[in-house]
Formats: structure tokens, sequence, C-alpha cells
């Protein structure tokens, strides 16, 4: 189903943005908000787990119910996840298109992964120390 | 030990009134700063000294090594970028702006994407803003629109609009009206009067529509704009007029969605609008502490804000093509810089995948997303804790920021001056 994904802060990311590594960083950044309406057409439950295609590559998401959210739309706090789809094109003003995204998404039963795992597929190194 | 009057250095609130307590040169409780704040105070997991990639893994160097390596990479470099620094003191931008100079690079801060647009637009048609201390004692309408100050810069409520007493106004709680706009129904949208949903990319529209009842072209307007009825818009602009004093306050949700700038622009011009009615003004929700630090050092010493490249021997600034995200996604740069700042977390995926592809020195205090990118990274003490500086609010009052620990890391600023002397050395050869 074709989605509209918009970004944004949210108190937790802030709060671990610091600790990019913990696991509640990760927890957040990779929740993305879905009207009721649109999660009973995809067919998920809260907590489930989807598959998200952007204009520069696919991600998984867990699912979290929302009613801030219109049917249709997508939220997800600002972070690697997010950004794992987003593309580098800026319409020449310096800032790319952080909201309003179109987007794919679909059910799926792959594992979301760690951000370093994320960093890796992109071509870095862990730091696990 | 309790120390009084501590400035947070996390958003661009630049809150002035925590309490920190400090015991053995540890920070082990914090009063007033909101969770954010608080978090970033108690903060660990500091990286312990620097780093160096050994092909797949890790090994500890010196802070002379280190501070070589980053010196020769720049050195090296055809075209670096040196990029971040809104989450440092001025004092250590500065001598960025300098050093990016000798080594003709392109500089570029966090700025580009969070307010870079609003900057566009200002640029184009000014800034009719004020100081947040004019807002808490006057406002009697407040506008936030695509931001939500209650996950993003939690006491700004607190401090300035919503829950803030104000001298002119005689119940401040009830005499001052919010109103939320937003396309989304966010935290803030639940504490507001008046909460206006927008479909998401209406905002161009919406102001526009407004901007036309402001005007008094009523008929124009269709029943419904983006989603928003025309009943409620003739509402929101009525109240405008009415009100005596209106503060306008705007986030990424008009930055960064289509239109950009000339969303900002357009909102900027229903504020000029409003002023002939009333007096109103319009100021941008800045995000981290000092950002608007960066805008100022930048400006000051370049004449642009972000965005500069110096690759000709002179400052020039073009938007779009000498911003951070541009240089990495045309893979142009061939080593970077990077301080106090985390692209990989933020940035979009093909800016990142050449991040992996060049040299990489990141100075920053904590391992984050980048530092899987890094040659180096040179762990530095966190300004507001354990080293002092200046830093910008976000309505640009500048404040100095303490340092309430020592912890024996040396400051952004004294890393990187240690740099620019050497490079100065051998570019003086
Ligand atoms: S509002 Fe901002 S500056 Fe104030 S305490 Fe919270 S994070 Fe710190």
């Amino acid at each position: 189903m074709k989605f509209l994904m918009i970004t944004g802060r949210t108190v937790n990311q802030g709060a671990y943005v610091e600790r990019k590594l913990s696991a509640q960083y990760a927890d957040e950044t990779s929740t993305c908000f879905m009207h009721q309406f649109d999660m009973m057409d995809l067919g998920i439950t809260d907590r489930e787990r989807v598959q998200v295609t952007g204009p520069c590559g696919t991600v998984v998401l867990v699912i979290a119910a929302s009613e801030d959210v219109n049917p249709g739309t997508v939220f997800v706090p600002y972070g690697p996840y997010a950004n794992h789809i987003i593309g580098g094109h800026t319409h020449s003003t310096g800032m790319p298109d952080f909201k309003s995204i179109e987007v794919e998404i679909e059910a799926t039963t792959e594992q979301r992964k760690g951000v370093y795992e994320l960093m890796e597929e992109l071509g870095g190194v862990a730091y696990d120390r | 030990m309790i120390v009084k009057d501590v400035v947070c250095p996390f958003c661009g609130c630049l809150c002035d009134d925590v309490e920190v307590t400090v015991e053995d040169d540890r920070v082990v409780a914090v009063d007033n700063a909101c969770t954010l704040g608080t978090s970033k105070f108690l903060g660990d997991h500091r990286l312990p000294g620097p780093i160096r990639r050994d092909g797949n893994g890790w090994k500890d160097i010196s802070y002379d090594e280190a501070i070589r390596y980053a010196v020769d990479m720049l050195l090296d470099a055809e075209r670096p970028l040196l990029y971040g620094w809104s989450s440092t003191h001025g004092e250590a931008q500065c001598v960025g702006v300098h050093m990016a100079e000798l080594v003709r690079g392109v500089i570029d801060n966090t700025t580009s994407v969070c307010h870079g647009p609003s900057i566009l637009a200002i640029q184009e048609v000014g800034h009719p803003g004020c100081t947040l201390g004019v807002v808490k004692n006057r406002a009697d309408l407040i506008i936030y629109w695509g931001c939500n100050p209650i996950d993003a810069h939690p006491r700004h409520l607190s401090r300035y609009t919503r829950y803030a007493d104000g001298f002119f106004l005689e119940n401040a709680f009830r005499d001052r009206t919010v109103i939320v706009v937003d396309v989304r129904k966010t935290e803030t949208a639940n504490i507001a009067d008046e909460f206006v949903q927008i479909r998401p990319g209406g905002d161009y529209a919406v102001l526009s529509a407004l901007r036309a009842i402001v005007r008094g072209k009523t008929d124009t307007i269709p029943r419904s704009v983006s989603g928003v009825p025309r009943e409620q818009l003739l509402r929101i602009a009525r109240r405008c007029k009415e009100a005596k004093f209106g503060a306008f306050y705007f986030g990424q949700g008009i930055t960064m969605t289509r239109g950009k700038y000339k969303n900002v622009r357009n909102a900027i011009e229903l504020v000029d609008e409003l002023n002939r009615h009333t007096k109103f003004t319009i100021s941008a929700m800045r995000g981290h502490y000092n950002v608007y630090g960066s805008n100022e050092v930048n400006t000051w010493m370049t004449g642009y804000p972000f965005g500069i490249d110096f690759a000709r021997g002179i400052a020039f600034y073009n938007p779009g093509e000498t911003t951070a995200i541009d240089v990495l996604a045309r893979r142009e740069c061939d080593a970077c810089l990077i301080v106090a700042s985390d692209p990989a977390a933020h940035f979009p995926r093909p800016c990142v995948e050449h991040l992996a592809e060049i040299p990489v020195v990141q100075i920053d205090p904590y391992a984050n997303a980048t530092t899987a990118f890094c040659n180096v990274q040179i762990p530095v003490a966190v300004t507001g804790i354990d080293a002092a500086g200046t830093a910008y609010r976000m309505d640009g009052v500048p404040l100095r920021i303490r340092k309430v620990i020592e912890s024996g890391y040396p400051s952004d600023e004294e890393i990187l001056s240690r740099m620019y002397a050497m490079i100065q050395e051998v570019r003086s050869e």
C-alpha cells in the first residue's frame, strides 16, 4: 500500500540522541506510527513488523497504532531508520525531502535490524566496545 | 555541591535556570531542566580516548596521533568537507571557519538540514522577530506551526508561552491563546486552544489562504484548503487580527516539506500582512543549542550563515550546491571532518554511502552512528558540562555556557586550535 511518510522529533528520540547505540534509541527511531484503519487494510496488529520502501531503499520498521496520524500517512521519528530510505536530492535548497515522502508499505516477517547493522549495510564498521 | 543558574546545552531554548548537583566531578542530580536536558547532563558512555579504525576493528591511539591523522587528512584532501558545529561553542566554530579557509574546504553546519530554508526566506523578505522575553511578557496569541515544542523544546511552553506569566497580561494562562497547526495531532496540539490539521504538503496553500483573508479577499476562499475548513481559516485570521501581540513560531514541519523556503517566505509575508492590523512577530524554533551561534559566527566571519565553499580562496555561498547534503550526494568531497554532529544518523542514505568511501575524522564525546564511518574519532569535553563557551539562544541572545565539572577531556576549541596551528605551519612553509 502507498503511504506518505513524515518524520519528526519525539521526546524519546531526543533523550537518547547522545546514546545512539542504546536499544531505546533503536526502538524509538524504528517505530512507524500508523492509523488503525490502515493497519486493518494491511492485516497487521500493533508491534508487528512492516517493510517500508522509499526512494532510496528498504527498511524494516515496527508498527505502533496511533490516532494522531491521518489514514494514508505514517510518522517515523528522525533517525537512521527513516534516513535509510530517503534520497539526497535537495531541489537546490540544501534540504532533502524529510517530510511527505511517498513510500510503499507491506507486512513482513523479517527482523528489524540494529543501528550498527544498518550502518554496516552502508559500508560502516560497528564500534561495539 | 549545587551549582545554580547553569545553562542547559541541549536545545535552542538555552534555559539558564538549571541547578546541577555535582559530587566528585560527576553530575548526580539535575533540577529545573526537562527530560532532554536532564538526560544530557546525566549522560554517560563517553568514548574514553581517541580510536582509529583498524581493518574491521578498532584500536586506541593517543591524542597526538589522532590530531596528526586529522591534520594530514585535511592537508591531503582536494575538497574537504567540514561539517557539524551546532552543538559546540562559538569559540570552536571560529577556529573551524579559519581552518576551512586555510584548507580551501567547504564548511557547513546542521542549519542546512533544519532551518536552512528559513534563512533563505529571511534573506529574501527579512525577519520580523523579537526576543523570547518580549513574547513572554506581551504576546496574547501564540501560533506553533509545524513544530512540536512539547517533544522538541519542552520548556518553551513553560518559560515563554502557554504556562508562563506575562508582565502585561493579567492572567497569562487565560489571556493567552495558543493555536497549533500541524499535519498530525501532536502532544502540543493537545494543549492548544485550537488545533488546525492540514494535509501533508498543504502549508503553502493554507498560508496563502490566510494572507488572502487578512487582506479582505474572503470570497476567493474555497470550502476547504488542504483539509482545513473555510470557517476555521476565517476564525484563525480573525483571532490573529484581534490579538494585541501575536507570536508565530515555526519548525521543520514547513522547512522540510515540499515548498521548503517558499513556505517560510509565505509565513513571513503573512506576518507582514498582520502587522498592518496589530503587532505580530515570527521566529524559527531552532533545534541544536548553538545552531544559531554557528550562523552568527559564520556570518560575521564570511558574510554567509552556512554552506560556505572556500575552493576559490574566497567565501562562496550557494545553498543546494555548497551545502553538506549536496556535496556528499554528488560524491564530491574526498575527506570529511565532523564536529559535534551525527550525520550518519541524520543524513539521507546516499550521503552516508559516500561517507563510507572517504576518510572521515569525527570530534565528538560519544560513539554514535557516524563512528561506524570514521577512520579516527577524537573524544572531547561536552560544552556546558565539562567545557565553557559562548552559545546563541534561538532568539539570537548570546549566553555564556558554564563548565560544571572537570573531566580531563580537552574541549573542541583546544583540539581544533592544535590542528589549526599544525596546518598553518605546513601551509606557511
Ligand atoms: S527546554 Fe531545551 S534548553 Fe530548556 S531544559 Fe529542555 S532541553 Fe534544555
